[in-house]
């Protein structure tokens, strides 16, 4: 056992040895009291959705859902603002007693009259789901009176973990798409699936699209308009990049409108350049291709130097990931790789077995894999693993920080732009800054100038700013 | 842009219950703070405070799923506290309940005392409160928790001869760290509660605990009911139930008084501190106020007449409030996401004539600063889009802070806590006047 800290959790954590691949127990319920790094459904569903730009998100539970997730997603909009304020029923206890419908049909009402937005999306949190109001039923005459689509996203909180909430969000886009017409102006069409834009992501990668010829009909969800949504079943091609999230709308599409779809991801240098040659391999058109190598060449010729002086700084350092999901888990291998780094310890909140299998067959021996870490394991992996730097959110970025490791910032709402070439750039820089920084060299304990007969023993396992 | 609404919330000025809660419980010596409902509330709340503090903040939760929503929660809540009690050698659990565990109704006390029978249970002190996000706001879940801590501990052995100095509301660490000096200089024997100083604003170490350091020890509180008085701060509208309650059952008398911040009332704070103890304030400290009152006084013409909303916290909305006043400036907003009827008048007596707000929004705030020609904007940093959006200045003060750097380390309270707002508005508004073209 590698670290040995709650009962109920040795399957979950793993070392890579060999070429055994690693059955990992995964994907299910958090053990109680171990301080889980996963949020609830709702959240995901969240996370999902609220990028859409123009929507209205009403969150039907009480203030906390909606106040500790109201403008959380560092997703950035070329327009509307809408999805930046947040929206709720507030409920009170007198509507979880008689029940919450009235307030929500009113509340909808209220608000559409005076944002007029293009889609409504309806949020149930824990509370609905034990109270049982039929969130269903009134959006679906809310969206006959109003004449725009209103639409219930099922994410009771503990009906499951993040992953549900990808799902429920999945199917709300799923009852939106297919209601408008529209003709492109291209031959070559796309939806792009999973893409946040967050810190502006999307934008150092839509033009590489464009110069191919590509017209991408809709951005699920970064930068994402409602009328986009609604006619994205005309798109020939789903690019799907956060896999996690929104393989299960790929799939509802492939089955409902025939669009096949591919996984991509465009962070890293490999993997963006993959992504923009997946996309001209499906339309078999000679011009596109060629286009795309003159693309990845001249920003590979572009962002290489760059990329060269942070590598040199950074190689052969010891990297920590531990993500959400597992698609940027995989691209994080990748990329590391480009900076000459090692993994040392990967995991995720809500990977699958499938997701495991992938992970371990990537990644070198010695390297520990580990599902649903929760602070106290990831302390202890972090310390024996003698990781430099830990890419995570930010509820582990202090965490590592008390420990005088670096951190990147990759989650939902960091602020620098990591996609596309130029983000790999941003991203080497990144992990060079944070690396090579000074603080981590200024002594933690000062040299006492009284001296006293007693001497220190050292542990071994504290990290040291000094000595290292 | 956003609007005003009878029904609706829109951007909320307030957060649920058990956010108060972990206030308390990370304020007691080697506490561990769980959640009995889903798992994202507990994440959801430690990301919010982690932005908050710039800090790790570890909150456990039993992890409630279907099962438990449709049979009970009480075997998650007993494994939740076994798993925290093995992975974090706690000595106190402080549980908080979520709307989910409140409403298919577990029966929390009743549960925890079957826990007690437990093998782990033996050495670690476990208290509950129910904190059902629908019924009130994190003010009120703060106020719960401080008085369940103070009713399960206190008790009477011999007299102590100490003063108990309960936060009524939320401060900063540099706030309770200030408070803490004052008395340690003034020789006051003490017990403060909850401690956040240290654990909510941990220093870098050589070694990590599991629990950071600091905070109130269980003796103490339990000591509590031997005091000689209790003095409530940040508790004048909200009133304090932890303090009443020594009262009645100890005869400790209680002194529930606004948060010392601003001239007047940190003398009455002080005043009440001499009262007692028959000591005068130190020396140093009277020179800290007479640097506050000169701050004031040459920033007097800059603040004449500035007209201000300040919004957030109740107590922290009326101390600011009254702080304003005393510099000749005029707060036209007054606005609470809580809600409180001795708010409402306490504000209204405060600044007559000013638009005072309970259980208000952002859209109505908004609304309000509006139509009375706002200068500037003081609270969290959730009026952020409402400052933007009309193109005003925000003075960052108080709960939650995501978005600039120190708020773990402002200090407001006391005269040397004054005398730094007095310089923040102050640059904040000569700020925006360099901002504008002239």
């Amino acid at each position: 056992m590698i670290v040995d800290i709650f009962e109920g959790r040795e399957g979950h954590i793993r070392e890579k040895t060999g070429s055994e691949t690693l059955p990992l127990a995964c994907n299910n319920e958090s053990l109680a009291g171990a301080v889980s790094q996963r949020a609830c459904v709702y959240s995901g569903a969240r996370v999902v959705l609220n990028p859409l730009t123009d929507a209205l998100h009403l969150v039907h539970g009480p203030i906390g859902c909606a106040a500790y997730t109201w403008d959380i997603r560092g997703s950035y909009s070329s327009g509307p603002m809408l999805y930046r304020s947040s929206f709720s029923t507030d409920m009170k206890e007198l509507d979880v007693i008689f029940g919450g419908e009235k307030k929500l049909a009113k509340v909808i009402q209220e608000l559409a009259a005076s944002y007029r937005p293009p889609a409504i999306f309806v949020y149930s949190t824990c509370i609905v789901g034990v109270i049982g109001d039929d969130i269903r039923a009134v959006c679906k005459s809310a969206s006959e009176e109003l004449g725009i689509p209103v639409i219930p996203v099922k994410s009771e909180g503990f009906k499951g973990n993040k992953n549900e909430g990808y799902k429920a969000a999945c199917n709300a886009l799923f009852e939106l798409i297919g209601t408008a017409d529209y003709t492109p102006k291209s031959p070559y069409t796309l939806n792009l699936l999973g893409e946040y834009n967050v810190a502006g992501d999307l934008w150092s990668v839509k033009p590489y699209f464009e110069e191919m010829g590509i017209e991408i009909i809709a951005s699920l969800n970064g930068d994402g308009r409602v009328k986009d949504i609604r006619r994205a079943h005309l798109a020939r091609l789903n690019l799907v990049q956060c896999s996690g999230s929104m393989t299960y709308l790929a799939k509802r599409l492939e089955e409902r409108y025939g669009i096949p779809y591919r996984r991509i991801s465009f962070f890293g240098l490999e993997d963006m350049a993959s992504a923009l040659r997946t996309a001209a391999e499906f339309f078999t058109s000679d011009d596109m291709k060629a286009r795309t190598e003159t693309i990845v060449e001249r920003e590979l010729s572009r962002v290489l130097p760059k990329i060269e002086y942070h590598r040199s700084r950074v190689e052969g350092k010891r990297a920590a990931i531990y993500m959400g999901g597992a698609a940027k888990a995989v691209s994080l291998v990748k990329a590391f790789r480009e900076l000459g780094m090692d993994v040392v310890i990967i995991g995720t909140q809500t990977g699958d077995r499938d997701d495991y299998k992938k992970i371990s067959y990537i990644v070198k021996d010695g390297t520990v894999i580990v599902d649903d870490a929760n602070p106290l394991e990831l302390k202890e992996l972090l310390w024996k693993q003698k990781a430099d730097l830990l890419v995570a959110g930010v509820k582990e970025r202090f965490l590592a920080y008390k420990l005088g490791i670096a951190f990147c910032d990759f989650n939902h709402d960091r602020t620098t732009q990591f996609e596309g070439f130029d983000g790999m750039v941003n991203f080497a820089r990144e992990v060079d800054i944070t690396i090579n920084s000074p603080v981590w060299r200024l002594p933690v304990k000062r040299d006492c100038q009284v001296r006293y007969q007693t001497t220190e023993v050292e542990d071994a396992r504290v990290p040291c700013y000094g000595n290292s | 842009m956003p609007e005003c609404h009878a029904t609706a919330t829109v951007n909320p000025c307030s957060m649920c219950m058990p956010m108060g809660a972990v206030f308390v419980f990370r304020g007691i010596e080697g506490c561990m703070p769980l959640f009995h409902g889903s798992q994202g509330c507990s994440t959801y709340m430690r990301l919010y405070l982690a932005h908050h503090f710039r800090e790790p903040v570890d909150i456990a939760s039993s992890a409630l799923s279907e099962k438990g929503a449709v049979y009970g929660g009480a075997a998650n809540l007993k494994q939740g506290l076994k798993n925290v009690i093995a992975g974090y050698g706690p000595l106190a659990v402080g549980i908080a309940t979520t709307c989910l565990a409140e409403t298919i109704g577990d029966d929390v006390p009743q549960i925890v005392r079957e826990f007690r029978q437990e093998p782990q249970a033996s050495c670690v002190t476990i208290f509950s409160v129910s904190t059902p996000s629908y019924k009130a706001s994190h003010e009120a879940g703060y106020s719960a928790a401080l008085s369940a801590v103070v009713r399960s501990l206190a008790e009477r052995s011999k007299p102590n001869g100490k003063i108990n100095l309960l936060l009524g509301s939320i401060v900063s660490p540099a706030d309770v760290r200030y408070i803490k000096r004052l008395l340690c200089d003034w020789g006051i024997g003490h017990i403060l509660l909850p401690d956040t100083s240290e654990s909510f604003d941990a220093p870098l170490t050589k070694d990590f605990p599991r629990i950071p350091s600091g905070g109130t020890p269980l003796e103490a509180i339990r000591d509590a009911g031997n005091s000689v008085a209790t003095i409530s701060i940040g508790a004048w509208a909200n009133g304090q139930g932890a303090g009443d309650y020594l009262q009645e059952e100890f005869d400790v008398p209680h002194n529930a008084l606004p948060l010392p911040l601003g001239l007047e009332a940190t003398d009455r704070f002080v005043g009440r501190l001499e009262t007692l103890t028959c000591q005068p304030l130190p020396e140093e400290y009277e020179k800290e106020r007479g640097r506050l009152l000169d701050t004031m006084v040459d920033a007097h013409k800059l603040m004449a007449g500035v007209r201000t909303c300040v919004y957030g916290d109740t107590e922290m909305v009326l101390g600011l409030s009254s702080l304003m006043k005393e510099l000749g400036m005029s707060p036209q907003v007054l606005a609470t996401g809580s809600s409180s009827p001795n708010f409402d008048r306490l504000a209204s007596e405060l600044a007559p004539g000013a638009k005072v707000m309970s259980g208000a929004d952002f859209s109505q705030i908004q609304e309000e600063v509006e139509a009375l020609d706002v200068e500037l904007l003081v609270g969290p940093f959730t009026g952020r889009q409402t400052a933007r959006a009309i193109e005003l200045p925000l003075l960052r003060v108080g709960f939650p802070n995501h978005d600039r750097f120190g708020a773990a380390r402002q200090l407001v309270l006391g005269y040397e806590g004054a005398g730094r707002l007095v310089d923040a508005m102050a640059n904040a508004l000569i700020d925006d006047r360099e901002r504008r073209p002239s």
